[in-house]
């Protein structure tokens, strides 16, 4: 015969898992769901709700937002998936150093970000002359948006990308090879869709940190309408005169942030996860 | 049909790797040796996933590698299957399109059929749509196979393809693979440090020590009896005796050694020495006796042809699958292996008094090299 489970039994022990994780999930899960309830009840409450979000300036905001933040997501990709794969498959000591740069812009603070953009491109930067030479000015402009989304998010994609490709073991690749695929194209055909489903997340992540991004941006890119005035700083410019503007944008912003989340939870379900 | 063959040179990091291979058509040639022998390594070198050195590696008579030519064609133009231990089947794609994944666009067989006939061949109809982890472990194996045949190798490189299985699933594995090359006529590489799987298996075998070939020849012959003491210790030779040739007999080929408390009969082989003058020399010499050659009796034997017949007392009874081992002190420990109904229709138990019975021709003779086995034994 075989013993019942604890929890099989009537008399159940209770668990460290029962005894403090049940609490400290309701505790945390009231913490960060009811500011945001909050946020949709005063919301819906006002009248000029949808006006506002129809508004031009949150139009062009989001507009902003999108557009900018599609084009470092691409940057992001092109130049992080082979930095990734890279870091993932070769561990020469150089490399191993270099990983744990990676993270730096995770860890430091945006502003302090946004200063040191300014120090290398701003107009007294280090590359500002010269490049002002060249009739090129970088800052308060839609590239320089670009260069703080890419600044922060990057790290985000780049450590869940290598983590994905070191989850494809190198069996995998050999035998593909021995099966007559060349390198290239397993990498297309057998560790990309291997490591997609962590790949897609770090995408995600970085994406989400993109259109969050708001202390560089206001250093180095600063907050005019419509070159750089992102969602985020859009929110903080309407505090200063609406409440109700400020309120919607916060409520669309929630929105476009909840649709990624969702769809990379659906893009990532994978039968095989977990299988390699 | 030509030859794979090659040899490969190689020293990094402390480890050096020397090593010479051949293999005809439809033949399987052991890797056998302890891990960290170097079989693995041998195994990729000849895929080309690693580089050695120096080397030259022929498949198909076709060379892949050749250090002094400057020859390199990559792991993806090979044409070798591998098989790694997990097999590794590729968990994003169904059975069918792990079979199809390397088949060759362009073949004389269409890659629908060819990969049809290999499901067909392996006995997966049924399984096609499967994902590759609902498999048995067996059908697994089959799969993997499939997988590797169905681009066209010239050459299969198996690296201990049973090693994370236990030991029913493995037999019955092993009878799959015997069957499944019996119908294929590429020629084979199989690492394995399991002698079972070596003798069951192999053609001829390499025994492989700290990246050297110190053995080569048939399986039954360098694992079942080896010659050296190096490989018998290696596989387990259960009763290894160091003794002394204490007379010869050329007209019956046999030679009485002797030991501190043991006598034996032994073949005389390659003790008889080419010297009339050297005839009395009291030689040192390894005899082997396989425990599974050895009987056991509870009266003395009398009128039987076996030429020794020791007296001893049971010192220990272990079980040994597939039945026990029964250690006998006639002086020294002498190992015997016996079924369970035999252990039991004896009665046998510890502190018996028991007569252990081989034939001369039982005992074979074991060379030890003096230098590096002298680092073995101590």
């Amino acid at each position: 015969m075989t013993w019942p489970r604890a929890k099989d039994s009537g008399r159940s022990l209770p668990s460290i898992g029962n005894v403090f994780g049940t609490p400290a999930t309701v505790l945390y899960l009231l913490f960060i769901g009811f500011p945001v309830l909050a946020l949709l009840i005063r919301a819906a409450g006002q009248d000029g709700f949808l006006s506002s979000l129809s508004s031009d300036v949150a139009l062009t905001a989001l507009k902003l937002s999108l557009g900018t933040s599609i084009i470092s997501m691409g940057f992001v990709l092109l130049i992080g998936t082979p930095f990734a794969y890279l870091l993932a498959k070769n561990t020469s000591i150089f490399l191993r150093a270099l990983d744990s740069l990676v993270e730096l812009p995770i860890v430091l603070p945006p502003v302090v970000a946004g200063v040191a953009m300014l120090m290398a491109f701003g107009r007294n930067g280090i590359l500002g002359p010269p490049l002002a030479e060249l009739g090129i000015s970088l800052p308060f402009t839609s590239i320089a948006v670009i260069f703080a989304q890419v600044f922060v998010a990057a790290p985000f994609y780049i450590r869940s990308a290598k983590v994905g490709f070191q989850s494809v073991a190198t069996e995998y690749e050999d035998i593909s090879q021995t099966l007559g695929v060349s390198p290239w194209r397993t990498f297309w055909q057998l560790t990309l869709p291997l490591a997609s489903p962590s790949i897609l997340t770090g995408f995600a992540l970085a994406w989400a940190r993109a259109l969050s991004e708001f202390g560089a941006t206001i250093m180095f890119a600063g907050n005019f309408m419509g070159k750089t005035q992102t969602m985020p700083l859009a929110i903080m410019t309407a505090m200063e005169t609406s409440l109700d503007a400020a309120l919607a944008l916060s409520v669309l912003l929630l929105c476009v942030s909840i649709v990624l989340l969702a769809g990379v939870g659906l893009l990532t379900r994978r039968h095989w996860k977990d299988r390699m | 049909m030509a030859m794979s063959r090659g040899w490969l040179q190689s020293r990094r990091g402390g480890f050096s790797l020397e090593v010479d291979w051949q293999v005809a058509q439809g033949e399987v040639l052991v890797l056998f040796g302890p891990s960290g022998a170097g079989k693995t390594t041998t195994l990729r070198a000849i895929a080309g996933l690693v580089r050695p050195e120096h080397g030259r590696v022929e498949i198909g008579g076709r060379t892949v590698y050749d250090s002094a030519d400057g020859v390199w064609v990559p792991a993806h133009q090979r044409r070798v299957g591998y098989l790694t231990q997990r097999y590794h089947l590729f968990p994003h794609l169904t059975v069918a399109r792990n079979i199809a994944y390397g088949a060759p666009k362009k073949s004389a067989i269409p890659r629908d059929e060819r990969v049809g006939r290999l499901i067909e061949l392996f006995r997966l109809d049924g399984l096609e749509q499967r994902r590759v982890w609902q498999l048995s472990g067996g059908e697994q194996q089959r799969v993997a196979f499939a997988r590797a045949l169905a681009s066209e190798p010239e050459l299969l490189l198996l690296d201990e393809p049973f090693a994370s299985l236990d030991a029913e699933l493995r037999r019955a594995l092993r009878e799959e693979l015997r069957s499944m090359l019996a119908t294929s006529p590429v020629p084979v590489l199989l690492v394995t440090h399991d002698k079972e799987e070596a003798l069951a298996l192999g053609h001829s075998a390499l025994v492989f020590d700290r990246g050297r070939v110190i053995e080569r020849g048939e399986p039954f012959q360098v694992l079942g009896q080896p010659g050296r003491g190096q490989v018998a210790r290696m596989v387990g030779v259960e009763n290894l005796f160091r003794l002394e040739i204490d007379s010869r007999n050329p007209a019956d080929g046999t030679m009485i050694c002797v030991g501190t408390s043991i006598r034996l009969e032994a073949p005389l082989g390659d003790a008889m020495p080419y010297e009339d003058s050297s005839m009395e020399r009291r030689d040192p010499i390894t005899i082997g006796i396989r425990s599974s050659d050895i009987i056991l009796s509870k009266q003395e034997p009398v009128g039987i042809s076996a030429r020794n017949r020791l007296r001893g007392v049971v010192t220990d009874l272990q079980p040994h699958p597939p039945g026990f081992e029964v250690t006998v002190d006639c002086g020294v420990p002498l190992r015997a292996q016996v079924t369970g109904a035999a252990l039991s229709e004896m009665g046998i138990e510890v502190g018996q008094d028991l007569w252990v019975v081989f034939k001369a021709s039982s005992c074979f003779l074991v060379q030890e090299d003096a230098p590096a086995d002298a680092r073995d034994t101590t």
